[in-house]
Parts: C-alpha cells; sequence; structure tokens
C-alpha cells in the first residue's frame, strides 16, 4: 500500500511538473524562450523601430524615449545608442535621435517583417486578432531577408496588412491605398474603409470606440459642414470631420443592390423559409473562411434562403445558387443580410 | 510587332505593383463577384424550371426527417448500430472460414512440406511460424468485418445520408473544437483507423482535419475489438453469475468504445485549444441531394478502394513483425529467450501501470497490427510460465475455452487489474504503424505524426498508472 | 491563324512542363486534366472513362492526392490526369495551386471540366476560370437525370453556344453520355473542333483597365502567350508562381496553340493606343 501511495504521489509530482513546464505563457518552456529571444539583434532593431515611429510622427527621439520604449534602464540605454551609433545606424543631431539611411532600411526592414506576419497570422492561422501583434513582435526579428521575401511570396506579395497599413517591398517601396478621406465621399455614396489612423490618439480612439474597422462597408446618409453621418453594418454614425478625415475610403465604383442602410439583418437570424439578400461578409470573416464562402458564391447581391435547421438549431442549412450548404452560427453573424419581404 | 518597344519582366511586375495597389484590397471579391455575375447569366439562359413547385420534393421531406430533432438522432443510433451489428455477426462465419482454411489447414501442411523438404528449423520457425502466421492472422481477422463494413458504409456515403449525420451531430463536435464530418470518420476508425485517417480528407479545414486524424486512434477498431471480448468474457463476464455473464461482458466492452468517444472528444477539445489554436479554421458543410445508390458498383469499387488498401498495408507491415515475434521468441542467450530478457527488463514497468511485462512487450511487437496482439500474449506468457497449452512454444496460437485462457493468465499472474487495465490500455495507446505510415501520408508532417503516435500512448500510461495505484491503495484498504 | 499551328492533330500539350508535374507522356498521345467541383460526380467520370487502368500517387512534392489513368478512341492513347476537386481556381489553398497550375504550365491537350447540371450556376464559376487559362475545354454537363428530377431542364445547346465549347450531357453513374464525351475530347484533341470560350466579361472599373492595362505589358514582351489574361489576372493577385515563371522567362514556353493571337493583339494594341 505504502508503494502505491508513493508511486501515486510521484505520478502526480510528474504532472505537476509537466504542466508548470509546458503551460502556456506562464510555463517554464515560454519564460525561457522569452528571454532567449531578447538578444541584442531584438534590442537595436526595435531601437531603430522605436526611433523611425518617431520619425514619422515628428516627435524627436531621445535616450529616455529609447530607454522607456524599451523598458531598459539608463545604463544599457546609453550602451544600446552608442552601439548603433557605432554601427553607423543612428546619428544625433539639435532634436535629438536620427536613424541613418542604414538605419532606415533596417528600420523599415523589421517594419516589413512585422506586418508581413501580422497579414501571414491574420490569412493564414487561426489565431486571433487580438493574438497578431504580440506574436509579430516576437517573429519580426527572427528571420531572415530571404525567408521574409519566401513568406511574402506565399502570401500572393501583399501590400497592406490587415489594419490596412502598408507593407513596405523589399525595397522599401511603399504603396499607398487608391482611397480617399470619409470626408471626400457624398450623400448617399457607398465605400469600404481601408485604413484607419492611428494618430491623434484622441481620433484613434474615438474611432475604435464607434467600433469602425477596415475592410466594413459605409453608406453616407448625410454630409453637412460639421458632421457627417454614415450607416455602417446596422449602425448609424455621425462624426466630425476631423475624426472622419482619418478614414480612408475605398469608392465603390457600382452601384450595389443592397446598401448598407438602416438597421441590419444577419444570416444567422434568418428563420426557417426566410430568404435575404446578401449585403457584405463582415471583415471578421477572413482569410481561408472569407474565400471559402465568396467560392460557394456567398457574394454581395446573393440570394441566399435559410432551408433546415439541425436538430439543435446550429449549424442551419441555408440554399445558395442551387446548393444546400450548412454554416455555424458562428460564420453567419457576419454575413449581414437584408430580409427578403415574402410575397402573399 | 517590331516597333514595339520591349519591355523586361521587372518592369511588368513593378507596374502590376501600382497595379494592385490602384485595384484595392478587394480584388479578390470584385473577380469573383465578375466571374459569378458571368456564370449567373449563362446558367439562367441555359436553365429553364418548367414545374418548380408542383412537385412533391422528396429530399426536403428526407431531410426533414433525418435532421428531425428525434426522429433524426433516432434514426442515426438504429443505423449506425445495424451496421456494427452486421458487420460483427456477419464476420464471424467467413473468419471462422479463413481462420480454419489459413491457420488449421494451411499450416500444417506447410509445415509437413518443409519437414518434408528438410528444411532447417530456424528458417521454417521464422518462415511459417512467424511470417506466414502473423499474416494469416491479420487476413483472418481483419479481412471479412471489414469487406461487410466498408461497403455497407459507402452505400450510406453514396446514398448522401452521411453528410446529414455530420450536420446533425457538428454542435456536438463544435463544442470540442471540431467539425461535424469527424463524426464519419470516427465512424470509419470503428473499422480501422489507417481507413478513417484517409477518410479525414472530405474535412477540408486544416485545424479540423488534424483533429480528426491524431483523436481517430480513439476509434476502437476492428482489431481491437477481439481483444476487448475476450478478456471481457474471460475476466469481467467472470465476476456476474452466469446467465448475467454474457450481457455485462458486452456492455463492458461497449463501455470501454463509449470511453474511447469521450476521449475523442476531450482530446479534440485539448488541441484545439492548444497545439492546433494557430491552424485555420474552416468551415462549410454542403448536403448534396440524395441519389439513389448503385449497389454493386458501390460495393466492387469500396472492395478496390478500401479493403484492399487497407489489407494491403496491414499485410505489409504483419509479415516483418511476424518475424520479429518469431526471433524474440525462439534466440535463445545463454538458454534463455530474447523475449524472457525483455519481459523481465520491462516488467517492474509494467507491474507499476497495472499490466506486466509480458503485455508491453506484445505491444511492442505488435505495433504493426492490433490483431495479434493476443496471440503474442498467450505465446509470450507459455513461453514465460511455462504452461503446456498443446501448441509448440515459440508459437503464436488461440485458445478456445475461455477457462483455459483464464488458468493460463492466472498463471502468468494476471489479475482483475490486469485486464481492465489491458481493457483501457488497448483503447489508449499509439496506433498500429499501418495507420502512422498512413498519418505521415495524409498530413505529410512528421511532427504531426510523432504528435500522433505518442499522445495516445503517454495518455494510456498515464490512465494505466494511475488507476493502478488508486486501484491497490482502495484494495489495501 | 496563329504561325505556330503548323500541324494537324498534333498533340498541344507542354511535354517537358509536364514531366516536371510528374505525367510522363512517352507511351500517350494526348493528356486530358480533369476538372470539377467537389461532389458534382467528378470521380465517377473519372472512372467510367479509365474503367480500372488507374494509378493513385501524390503530386510532386505535395500531400495532394493525385489519380492517373487512359483510355484509346480510335489509334491515340489518352492519358487522363483528375486535378483535385475545387470551388475555384483563384485562392491560395493548395489544391487550388495544384489545379491551376497544371492547366497553365502542362498545357493539357483537353481540360474537361465536370459540371452539375443541378448546380449550374455555382459549377460555371468553376468552368469559366478554366477557360480563362485554356481554349481546349470540353463541358461534361453530369448528373442531369438529378437535374431532371428536380424539375429542371439544362438547355446543352445553347449553354454551348453561350460557351463557346463543346457541352456533353451526361449520366456518369450509369454510363450514359461517355461515348459522346469521349468524341468530343478527341475532337478537340486533334483539333477538329477549335472551341472559342466565353472570357469573363463583368469585370469592372479599375479592375478592368488595370487588367487590360497589364496585358498590354504582357503580351509586348511575350507577344504568343495564350492566356495573357489569366496571366494578368494571377499577378494582380501576386501569386508567386507566375512571377516567377515571369521572371526566368518560363512563360514564353507556353505556345499559342491555335487560337488567332494575331487578332486578339491587335485588338489590344488598339485599345491601348
Amino acid at each position: 500500500m505504502q508503494d502505491s501511495l508513493i508511486a501515486l504521489l510521484a505520478g502526480l509530482a510528474v504532472v505537476g511538473g509537466l504542466f508548470a513546464f509546458f503551460w502556456p505563457e506562464k510555463g517554464l518552456l515560454a519564460r525561457w524562450r522569452r528571454i532567449r529571444l531578447l538578444t541584442s539583434r531584438v534590442l537595436h532593431e526595435d531601437a531603430l523601430k522605436h526611433i523611425q515611429k518617431q520619425d514619422l510622427n515628428r516627435r524627436p527621439a531621445s535616450l529616455q524615449s529609447v530607454a522607456g520604449a524599451l523598458g531598459l534602464d539608463s545604463n544599457r540605454a546609453v550602451q544600446l545608442v552608442a552601439d548603433l551609433e557605432g554601427q553607423g545606424l543612428i546619428r544625433h543631431d539639435e532634436d535629438g535621435l536620427r536613424l541613418t539611411h542604414e538605419g532606415r532600411q533596417v528600420a523599415m526592414n523589421v517594419i516589413r517583417a512585422h506586418r508581413l506576419w501580422e497579414q501571414y497570422l491574420a490569412e493564414n492561422t487561426g489565431f486571433s486578432q487580438s493574438e497578431w501583434h504580440p506574436m509579430a513582435d516576437q517573429y519580426e526579428h527572427q528571420f531572415s531577408s530571404e525567408e521574409l521575401d519566401a513568406l511574402a511570396g506565399s502570401l500572393g506579395n501583399p501590400l497592406f496588412d490587415p489594419h490596412g497599413d502598408p507593407i513596405p517591398s523589399r525595397e522599401g517601396q511603399v504603396f499607398e491605398h487608391n482611397a480617399v478621406p470619409l470626408t471626400a465621399l457624398e450623400q448617399d455614396q457607398s465605400g469600404r474603409i481601408v485604413h484607419v489612423g492611428d494618430e491623434p490618439e484622441m481620433v484613434a480612439a474615438q474611432i475604435n470606440a464607434e467600433g469602425l474597422l477596415p475592410g466594413m462597408l459605409l453608406h453616407v446618409s448625410e454630409k453637412t459642414t460639421n458632421r457627417i453621418r454614415f450607416w455602417t453594418n446596422g449602425e448609424e454614425h455621425i462624426l466630425a470631420p476631423v475624426v472622419a478625415a482619418s478614414i480612408s475610403v475605398q469608392l465603390l465604383e457600382e452601384e450595389r443592390e443592397s446598401r448598407p442602410v438602416g438597421t441590419a439583418t444577419y444570416l444567422h437570424e434568418l428563420a426557417q423559409g426566410q430568404t435575404g439578400r446578401v449585403v457584405q461578409l463582415l471583415p471578421r470573416l477572413r482569410g481561408a473562411e472569407r474565400r471559402r464562402l465568396l467560392d460557394l458564391g456567398m457574394l454581395p447581391g446573393t440570394l441566399v434562403r435559410a432551408e433546415l435547421r439541425s436538430p439543435v438549431g446550429d449549424p442551419v442549412a441555408y440554399r445558395v445558387r442551387g446548393a444546400l450548404i450548412a454554416l455555424r452560427h458562428d460564420q453567419a453573424r457576419h454575413i449581414q443580410v437584408n430580409l427578403i419581404k415574402e410575397e402573399a | 510587332m517590331n516597333n514595339t518597344q520591349t519591355v523586361t519582366a521587372d518592369e511588368i511586375l513593378r507596374s502590376a505593383q501600382e497595379l494592385r495597389a490602384e485595384v484595392g484590397v478587394d480584388f479578390h471579391e470584385k473577380l469573383v463577384e465578375a466571374v459569378y455575375t458571368d456564370a449567373a447569366r449563362l446558367a439562367d439562359r441555359a436553365v429553364t424550371r418548367p414545374d418548380q413547385k408542383a412537385r412533391f420534393d422528396l429530399d426536403a421531406t428526407i431531410d426533414r426527417i433525418v435532421t428531425d430533432r428525434r426522429w433524426g438522432f433516432l434514426l442515426m443510433i438504429l443505423l449506425f448500430t445495424l451496421v456494427l451489428w452486421i458487420t460483427i455477426e456477419g464476420a464471424n462465419v467467413p473468419s471462422r472460414m479463413i481462420a480454419n482454411l489459413l491457420l488449421d489447414t494451411i499450416h500444417p501442411w506447410l509445415k509437413s512440406l518443409a519437414a518434408a523438404i528438410s528444411m532447417p528449423w530456424w528458417l521454417d520457425g521464422l518462415l511459417i511460424d512467424g511470417m506466414y502466421l502473423a499474416t494469416a492472422w491479420v487476413v483472418s481477422v481483419m479481412l471479412p468485418p471489414m469487406a461487410i463494413f466498408f461497403p455497407l458504409f459507402t452505400l450510406l456515403e453514396d446514398f448522401g445520408y452521411l453528410p446529414r449525420v455530420s450536420f446533425n451531430l457538428d454542435a456536438l463536435f463544435r463544442r470540442a473544437g471540431a467539425h461535424g464530418k469527424q463524426a464519419l470518420s470516427m465512424m470509419m476508425g470503428f473499422g480501422c483507423n489507417a481507413a478513417g485517417v484517409v477518410a479525414t480528407r472530405i474535412i477540408d479545414s486544416p485545424r479540423e482535419r488534424l483533429i480528426a486524424i491524431i483523436t481517430n486512434n480513439f476509434a476502437l477498431c476492428n482489431g481491437r475489438w477481439p481483444t476487448q471480448i475476450m478478456i471481457a468474457t474471460v475476466f469481467i463476464g467472470g465476476l456476474v453469475p452466469a446467465h448475467l455473464a454474457g450481457l455485462i461482458s458486452a456492455a463492458s466492452v461497449v463501455g470501454v468504445a463509449l470511453l474511447g468517444v469521450g476521449f475523442t472528444f476531450l482530446v479534440s477539445w485539448f488541441l484545439s485549444r492548444t497545439m492546433l489554436r494557430g491552424e485555420v479554421s474552416t468551415f462549410s458543410l454542403e448536403l448534396p441531394p440524395y441519389r439513389p445508390p448503385r449497389f454493386w458498383q458501390t460495393i466492387y469499387t469500396s472492395l478496390i478502394d478500401r479493403t484492399i488498401y487497407v489489407l494491403w498495408r496491414a499485410i505489409v507491415f504483419a509479415m516483418p513483425a511476424g518475424a520479429a515475434i518469431w526471433l524474440v521468441a525462439n534466440i535463445t542467450i545463454g538458454g534463455t529467450s530474447i523475449a524472457e530478457y525483455i519481459i523481465n527488463f520491462v516488467n517492474p514497468f509494467g507491474v507499476l501501470l497495472g499490466l506486466n511485462g509480458v503485455i508491453l512487450l506484445a505491444y511492442i511487437v505488435a505495433i504493426p497490427a492490433n490483431e495479434i496482439v493476443i496471440p503474442t500474449i498467450l505465446m509470450l506468457t507459455v513461453l514465460v510460465t511455462g504452461v503446456d497449452t498443446g501448441a509448440g512454444a515459440g508459437v503464436m496460437f488461440e485458445l478456445e475455452s475461455g477457462a483455459d485462457m483464464l488458468s493460463l493468465f492466472t498463471a502468468g499472474g494476471w489479475t482483475l487489474l490486469t485486464a481492465v487495465n489491458l481493457m483501457l490500455f488497448s483503447l489508449v495507446h499509439n496506433p498500429c504503424s499501418t495507420t502512422i505510415f498512413t498519418i505521415y501520408k495524409e498530413t505529410g508532417s512528421a511532427k504531426w505524426t510523432t504528435v500522433a503516435a505518442l499522445l495516445p500512448v503517454v495518455m494510456g500510461f498515464g490512465l494505466t498508472f494511475f488507476l493502478a495505484q488508486i486501484w491497490r491503495l482502495l484494495a489495501a484498504l | 491563324m496563329a504561325p505556330s499551328d503548323g500541324c494537324e492533330g498534333c498533340p498541344a500539350h507542354n511535354a517537358a512542363n509536364l514531366l516536371k508535374l510528374g505525367v510522363d507522356m512517352q507511351d500517350w498521345n494526348y493528356v486530358v486534366a480533369l476538372a470539377g467541383n467537389p461532389n458534382t460526380g467528378k470521380s465517377t467520370v473519372f472512372n467510367a472513362l479509365t474503367g480500372l487502368r488507374q494509378h493513385t500517387g501524390n503530386w510532386p512534392g505535395k500531400t495532394v492526392s493525385r489519380a492517373e489513368g487512359g483510355f484509346e478512341f480510335g489509334s491515340a492513347r489518352y492519358k487522363i490526369v483528375d486535378l483535385p476537386g475545387t470551388y475555384s481556381l483563384l485562392a491560395t489553398s493548395l489544391d487550388e495551386q495544384v489545379a491551376r497550375n497544371f492547366i497553365l504550365f502542362g498545357q493539357p491537350d483537353v481540360t474537361i471540366v465536370v459540371v452539375d447540371a443541378s448546380r449550374l450556376e455555382r459549377n460555371l464559376n468553376l468552368a469559366l476560370q478554366v477557360m480563362e487559362i485554356t481554349d481546349r475545354v470540353v463541358v461534361c454537363l453530369n448528373l442531369i437525370d438529378e437535374a431532371e428530377r428536380h424539375g429542371l431542364k439544362v438547355d446543352e445547346r445553347r449553354l454551348a453556344r453561350d460557351l463557346g465549347v463543346p457541352v456533353i450531357p451526361t449520366v456518369a453513374r450509369y454510363n450514359r453520355g461517355m461515348d459522346e464525351l469521349v468524341k468530343a475530347i478527341h475532337e478537340v484533341a486533334t483539333g477538329e473542333v477549335r472551341p472559342r470560350p466565353f472570357k469573363v466579361r463583368s469585370t469592372t472599373g479599375v479592375l478592368k483597365s488595370a487588367l487590360e492595362k497589364l496585358e498590354r505589358e504582357i503580351l509586348q514582351l511575350y507577344p504568343e502567350l495564350p492566356n495573357v489574361r489569366w496571366v494578368a489576372l494571377r499577378l494582380l493577385d501576386g501569386d508567386e508562381d507566375i512571377i516567377r515563371a515571369l521572371r526566368s522567362g518560363e512563360l514564353g514556353n507556353l505556345f499559342q496553340m491555335e487560337q488567332p493571337v494575331e487578332e486578339q493583339r491587335q485588338t489590344l494594341m488598339a485599345e491601348g493606343s
């Protein structure tokens, strides 16, 4: 009896040990990985990225701001900046720290890596949106430029990341969206949000609070000199022009039968036998999932009829272009439709 | 043509990049819309619907019944039970016939032939008692159920019923992070895990497909049912009065199979939230119209595509296993066979797991096919205990009578714990090598193959270990 | 008529590229690719055409499985390559990549697109995409019995006229229409029938003008390229395989078979100037 008790306890200890080792984020393995990642390459690249960002936002970068952004004490920050200066990547001037040409190249490459990885995570993995940024922050330092080219190739050489930010090419070339600020839209025009500016912070915070994301369709219902009023999926937003100006919109060229006006209905809300006309697939549907739905013909303007409920009510089978396709609520709730009234 | 200035590939690529920015991020959507617009127009011109509503819609009626809240599940359970019953019942007779032919007729004949041409004993043993016998065993146990199960399954598939099963069960699988179609690959796994792994091809979402592949092993395959049934009959049936013995042992086998289903969900849930979190997940399930199945054609193709294929792979793996089993049992060093050395070496570990060295060795050498686990265990037990059962030592065999088996096992030091843990371990251990090979071919990834091979065996060790310790603690109280 | 079209009835496939794609054409006269949506009875058509003489394996370097088989008609031997069943050829999945690259680079003598008569709209989506890559298309309008059972009538002659390619109604499960299918394959392979497939025209706005601009540039570099618009489309999608083929000049090996390039090229040039 004593033997089995000891064995049992030993077994439990082994299981506990394994958990402590493998536990995501807090486990020993995860910790060890994190520590190993903090190499000088990471510090160098993060510092360059920080200076580049400050530069883009027209704010001076300094020793203090580098130390603050990277969480270093001043001794190590001084050491780091001296290193970078020694390598000819940054220089001092009266405004503070500046990137040299070489330094900018390195910084651009890191940004390229970061955005490529975000695009990869968004399109080719199942990680959730909140995980992309921190993961990309790790991956951006780990790959050679050849590996990044291969990654870009496998992704179809994307020009923009999932947030709509441009991905610099290998040569550092950056493409602009073929877009206009939301303020340029007239009443009754529709467009697709392609980018939401993150500066100034006050504006970004308001846009964020309104839930406006790249990929959404919008339709301008009213425009005056001091405000712009528009519908997105089922909600009407009112923004001041100064805020609206930092939303970039790509105009919809063709007139659509279904416009995102008025309260929205979503596919999963259709009762059995009801028909809806697709307005848009929300940006939450992305990557392979979105493409599959498009391939099945789930396009704006398509008529979709809820035909068959599974015993539990989820999934529901919909008639789409002659075929019966079952979708889960989790997908259908991201497909906006206009309910078609049945004729008596 | 001569006066046009030439462009270089790089220039084309550059302007392509610029144009891409101009077209915008919804390029793909625009393109699909354009193609579909034309497709819809062309289809509209070509298709007429003369009598659209008048007709009685058979498909919709069948669909309403098979996806009904009550009837749907009932029908599903009935059909699947029927398929399993036909398989098990129907396989009995041909299995025995093939066993009679291959094991009781051809095997002695081969032996006497070998004796007649005075083949050296080691060659005779290796070829006939080792390779031939193992292969014959696999064929006789495996072929009949597969030849019945797969065609039945294919008929249901061909008719269009199986997608409805996925549709009905998706809610259940969704909660475990899996795809409704996993219900089908799991059912196929009850026939053969290798075939079940191939069947996961119908799952087009990468994450859910990997889940289905890795967990398919928890569907108690055809090769493991005999082990379960035998151990349950000998040990668990023996615990209760004779008139209840059949019922209880059957219930315990079904219980083990259901436990396997439970593990499927549990492990699916675990994988989808940990290791496989990052894999892409999509869901779409097409419910094709019902089609009257073409009976003979279906049976023919399913025999060719599934049965023969699986059988062939099993044979390829069983032959070397047969050789290995014979060798470890018959090569002696200093008067003791290799098998005994290994058994003595792993026995303490086996005992810790509530099993024993014989069982562990049997599972090591029987990786190629679960069908030969029981014959191997019997052979090794005889080797270790020295009990005479009539068959030559170092040769695989099976016993007809439960009492004989019980006395042999008792001589080998087996207890009820050993039996229960063997049943558990037979459910939760590494997939057979045919399945592992199939997993590798299907995933093309050494990483996922390793996970699929190691995860269940580690689970099996854990499960039996903890059960054994708790059992012993309780027994001592 | 294009100058490269010297020989009536000669195979059109690209044997060198096919070999790279894992298809050895040594004992065969023609190669036929079989495309189609999942659930359209594509494999039934494949079985009906090939009988038992088939061989399964994987695409070279990919985990995508492939079946190959063959049949004889007249004195010619036809090899059939079963492409993965896909809904589209435009996305990034491995299956679609394999299928579109085979049709583009292998230049099969004939590509059969199996379409489900009762889901014509969705199936034509794929057929139209295939017809962007190759002219040598035969549409196998399968499952017509099922369509009839659901009260649908498909006018295959009108469809054939609209699509500009042969459309053969079949019920592959019962071997109905297979002789006609084989005959149509033969006619297209030997050049007796020259399909002039419908090309997608509903592209609008920037997409349309971007495509046209890119097509003109590509034609300047590769005046003989048979499927400029497809190449342009793929470039706009950033398809790495096409980019590589463009850089390496491999695209130049894809010859125009029998379509009047000159005509096509000149209209484009005219629009551009």
